[in-house]
């Protein structure tokens, strides 16, 4: 294989990795604990290094991923004493560990592969170098290999406890009531967050994993209301943006690293947008219905309490409602495309159908109970809570 | 007649940070009553019913469920959690969110299948919500989310049901619907304890009730100790003039 295709593959496997747990992370409201794991890894990557001699070893996966736990630990330590919150919690322990990480490096290895400027963006470009040779047989490089295996761990896990992880993200009582210990499934997530973070590590660094594994879940998170379809459109996102990522890299012959994180945050900023029902523009296009149909109410409600043919008249429910012309006229159309009211003459009345509209939605606002308002729903925004 | 003692609550102290919100609470609720447990904020309610479920360790005391600890009971337990103590933007459907009231009896790695579909749906249908099944839990209105909640407790079917404040922020269809299932699963010889906040329904819908502050207070039928001495004992001032008002 070519090393353009084995960079491609370690980018999207590892993709692939970060966004499983990543998904959770978002969940649990826990994104800045991945940003923590991934710097307070360093130390345990360090000693590792120290003790192993070997870049490669399994041994450094499982010190950094110990590391990670100590990380979790600690903020949890520290927040349980009241004295501060979670999020300064987490601003004191991972730099301290880092910088432990980053003089540990200047002191001891400056010698060998392993620099700052590695650990914190990754080195893509080198990793098909470093090959998995057993009896003078090439099976690839080893960075594809380590991550993979971890990625099939994961997947393994998550088949087999997705209720648990489901049920104590969701309701962490009634999970614990039930006998599936938050605090067990708790410490597994951070350990496969920790494990992959590490793994993540040797590819994309320890600032970029951060939006490898945040990302993706976020921007599904902002599709879809099933939890199945939110990991599966996780996987997709990390994957898509690795290889896209690093075709731009090569157009832009940039960091392979930093398009993939740049696409990762272009495609963010496209579903923030465009997402069909919690996007910006949905949301901002749903309030400016929701204000149409206020004043709509308001109309149908004047219509309602005067019978006098001069309060009907469309001039003076434009003078009377005290509405700008545009405003008035819109009302106007969506009541008559609705078949509220009909106009005749100039003159607006009330249609059996507008009549029963203002009753129901009148009632709805009064008791504020939604049972009668369900076909309501589909036609009107306002009416969908 | 001697009926069973279905919760025993011994000598139980429970803390945060060092500060005792429960203070050597001892409680026995007999089996098949409908029980309200009502007492100010801070009283230290859902921290009892937590504390009988093993959510919150105690620093003292011991509870026991029929006899047994609540470990090696719970199948025999349902728990209705406060509704604001979820995320309700949770990727997921009503039906999904009560079919979670299957999983305590699956047990670890198995998944729920056909018949435990089938019991949640049935569920879904007796608090009125079948035709919501499908719809996600953040498009549901308060009292539509608690019924899904009452719906996951009933699929279940335990011997003893906790809930922690039911009928807070739903509406009046609602609370009366809840309440009648709650009826009847004393009718059906069930045990049921309900965290409750409005002590003037406190007559027309349980039957025993428990005075908590911090300190056990009192613990009985309503008609016997529904009286306006524990309720000053309880909220600390003439309960008789303040319900009047």
């Amino acid at each position: 294989m070519s090393p353009m295709i084995d960079i491609q593959l370690i980018a999207a496997v590892t993709a692939a990795a970060c966004a499983i747990p990543g998904v959770f992370l978002v969940l649990r409201k826990m994104a800045l604990i991945s940003d923590a794991i991934s710097h307070s890894i360093l130390p345990g990557i360090v000693i590792g290094f120290f003790i192993t001699h070997d870049l490669a070893s399994p041994w450094l996966i499982i010190f950094a991923a110990f590391s990670g736990i100590i990380t979790v630990v600690l903020v949890e330590l520290i927040q349980k004493t009241g004295l501060v919150k979670e999020d300064t919690a987490i601003g004191l322990v991972f730099p301290a560990l880092f910088s432990i990480g980053v003089i540990l490096i200047a002191q001891n290895a400056n010698d060998v592969h392993l620099d700052v400027d590695a650990v914190l963006l990754g080195d893509l470009v080198y990793a098909p170098f470093d090959r998995l040779i057993i009896d003078n047989a090439d099976f690839g490089p080893k960075g594809l290999w380590t991550i993979s295996v971890i990625l099939v761990i994961t997947l393994v896990l998550l088949f087999a406890f997705y209720k648990e992880l489901k049920i104590s993200t969701f309701d962490v009582g009634l999970s614990s009531a039930l006998g599936f210990s938050p605090v067990i499934l708790h410490y597994g997530l951070m350990s496969v967050a920790s494990v992959t973070t590490v793994a993540a590590f040797d590819a994309v660094g320890a600032i970029l994993v951060v939006a490898m594994m945040i990302t993706p879940a976020a921007a599904a998170y902002l599709l879809t209301t099933d939890l199945r379809k939110m990991l599966i459109l996780s996987v997709l996102f990390g994957v898509g943006s690795a290889i896209g990522g690093y075709w731009f890299a090569r157009w832009l012959d940039a960091s392979i690293s930093g398009s993939i994180t740049t696409v990762l945050g272009l495609l963010f900023l496209l579903i923030y947008l465009f997402a069909p029902s919690k996007g910006l523009i949905a949301v901002l296009f749903r309030q400016s219905r929701q204000r149409i149909e206020v004043s709509l109410l308001t109309f149908l409600l004047h219509l309602n309490n005067h019978d006098s043919e001069n309060e009907r008249r469309v001039a003076h429910l434009q003078e009377h409602i005290n509405w700008r012309k545009v405003k008035a006229n819109s009302v106007l159309q969506l009541a008559e495309k609705n078949n509220m009211i009909t106009i005749d003459n100039q003159i607006v009345s009330l249609t059996d159908k507008g009549l029963e509209f203002t009753e129901k939605a009148l009632d709805y606002i009064i008791t504020n109970k939604d049972e009668k308002i369900e076909d309501m729903k589909d036609d009107f925004f306002l009416f969908r809570g | 007649m001697k009926t069973k003692i279905a919760v025993a609550v011994d000598d139980l102290t429970v803390a945060y940070n060092y500060k005792p919100v429960l203070w050597d609470i001892d409680l026995s609720i007999p089996e098949g009553v409908l029980m309200a447990i009502v007492g100010p904020n801070g009283a230290g309610k859902s921290t009892l019913i937590k504390s009988i479920l093993g959510i919150i360790d105690p620093i003292a005391g011991s509870v026991a469920i029929y006899g047994k600890p609540y470990t090696k009971q719970r199948d025999k337990v349902a728990y209705v959690p406060q509704k604001g103590s979820v995320d309700w933007d949770f990727p997921t459907t009503a039906l999904d969110v009560v079919m979670m009231g299957t999983y305590g009896s699956l047990g670890w790695i198995k998944r729920p299948g056909a018949k435990e579909k089938k019991l949640s749906l049935e569920a879904l249908e007796k608090v009125g919500m079948l035709a919501f099944k499908n719809r996600q839990i953040s498009q549901l209105s308060g009292g539509q989310q608690q019924r899904i909640f009452l719906a996951r407790a009933l699929v279940q079917n335990a011997a003893i049901y906790f809930m922690d404040e039911p009928f807070q922020g739903v509406d009046a269809t609602t609370e009366i619907a809840i309440i009648n299932i709650l009826k009847e699963l004393r009718k059906a010889g069930k045990t049921v304890i309900v965290v409750h906040h409005d002590l003037q329904t406190v007559p027309e819908y349980f039957d025993w009730v428990t005075f908590l502050n911090v300190k056990h207070i009192a613990t009985g039928p309503v008609k016997d100790i529904f009286n306006d001495d524990n309720l000053t004992k309880t909220y600390g001032i003439n309960y008789k003039v303040a319900v009047q008002q």
